[in-house]
């Protein structure tokens, strides 16, 4: 089958925060603008059961907030397709071409908003496991524990989050963590006071048992050098993310943790090619954040774009 | 009658629906948090309550989000 051909003025990879608001200026500013996702729109974001940090919101959940953007955007013209893949992306100053599987895409612009994914719990048995009994999403997953023992493994903010979420379906439920908690004092104190928690830290995961499903891990503990077993159900990895740029690695400068080279301008060493979001190296990634880069990038493409035409 | 077995706020759940919906296929929701008989329904056709499941005869199914098994399902 030939793949159809088609220019748009600006194509965003990725329908997460950044993504959806690059896509939102774009489309005020009356640009031909196609947002390409793989996976879910709003991205990591779209899981988070309560937004308390975002401005203008008491709080508000990550669907309705991407489901708000989405509108947004779609309300100034941007399409958004998140059904037909994106298989190889080929970059340069002259020529900018995006391959899906269902067609051919050229774009003056390119912003690349992929954000970030969970790592893999790097464990040989997770493989057997995934499914069943690991998993990475507790919106998605957490209602299959109804009255089970659950693990929460991470320190951060997204894994405390998560056991909190995941209370209200634990029996009992464990937070184990190789370090000390970095998640906010408001959080770790909402978990701490639950009585079905029990959280574990200085602690390693070694290994996982089981038949067809999980049924216990090993532990270590680094402080007393003692190994224990624990009967658990089901694992919810939370140990950090990892940027989405295996499309772009062979066509764009990366970083040495995996993130696109770009400053807060998010101009990356392509003319005509912008990162935005937690794709992009920086230090502080947040869904504030997120937006700003969103805004930079679009209103900087729109200026790209016009000197563009003035050389034509 | 395709049949998605998932629940409200389940991302993956919403993204086949909308799937389903862009190909003009029409569905029935079986919601497995609000309904006991839809959750044993998913555990047999499937053998585990992880949704979504796609399916249209109770015994071919399709577990998650897959463009392309989801394409085969919708053509039987």
């Amino acid at each position: 089958m030939t793949k159809d051909k088609i220019h748009k003025d600006v194509i965003i990879i990725g329908a997460g925060v950044a993504g959806l608001t690059a896509a939102l200026y774009a489309g005020r500013m009356n640009l031909n603008v196609l947002v390409l996702e793989n996976g879910i729109i709003g991205g990591q974001i779209a899981n988070a059961v309560s937004i308390e940090n975002y401005p203008g919101f008491v709080s508000v959940s990550g669907k309705n907030l991407v489901s708000t953007l989405q509108t947004q955007a779609e309300n100034f013209g941007a399409v958004i397709d998140e059904f037909d893949n994106i298989v190889k992306v080929s970059l340069n100053e002259n020529s900018k071409i995006i391959e899906t599987e269902e067609k051919i895409y050229t774009a003056s612009v390119v912003i690349i908003a992929s954000g970030m994914e969970r790592k893999k719990l790097p464990l040989p048995e997770e493989k057997k496991f995934a499914g069943r009994g690991v998993h990475y999403c507790e919106l998605c997953d957490g209602h299959m524990y109804q009255d089970k023992i659950i693990v929460v493994m991470g320190g951060g903010n997204a894994a405390v989050d998560a056991a909190n979420f995941l209370t209200k379906y634990a029996k009992k439920l464990y937070l184990i963590h190789r370090s000390e908690l970095r998640a906010d004092e408001i959080s770790q104190n909402k978990l701490r006071q639950n009585p079905k928690v029990e959280i574990k830290l200085q602690t390693e995961i070694k290994k996982l048992n089981g038949d067809k499903k999980l049924e216990s891990i090993e532990i270590f503990d680094k402080n007393s050098g003692e190994v224990a077993t624990l009967a658990v159900d089901g694992i919810f990895v939370n140990i950090g993310v990892v940027a989405n740029t295996e499309l772009f690695k062979n066509e764009i400068q990366i970083s040495s943790s995996g993130r696109i080279i770009a400053g807060e301008d998010c101009r990356t060493n392509i003319d005509g090619v912008f990162a935005a979001g937690d794709v992009r190296e920086k230090e502080i990634r947040q869904l504030t954040t997120a937006t700003a880069d969103g805004t930079t990038a679009a209103l900087l493409a729109e200026k790209y774009l016009t000197k563009l035409k003035e050389v034509f | 009658m395709v049949k998605v077995y998932s629940f409200e706020g389940c991302p993956w759940c919403d993204k086949v629906k909308k799937y389903l919906k862009s190909k003009n296929v029409e569905y029935e929701t079986r919601d497995i948090e609000l309904d006991d008989t839809a959750r044993d329904e998913c555990e047999k056709i499937s053998g585990d309550t992880s949704v979504p499941v796609t399916t249209i005869d109770g015994k071919n199914y399709v577990l998650g989000f897959d463009k392309a098994k989801l394409d085969e399902l919708i053509a039987m």
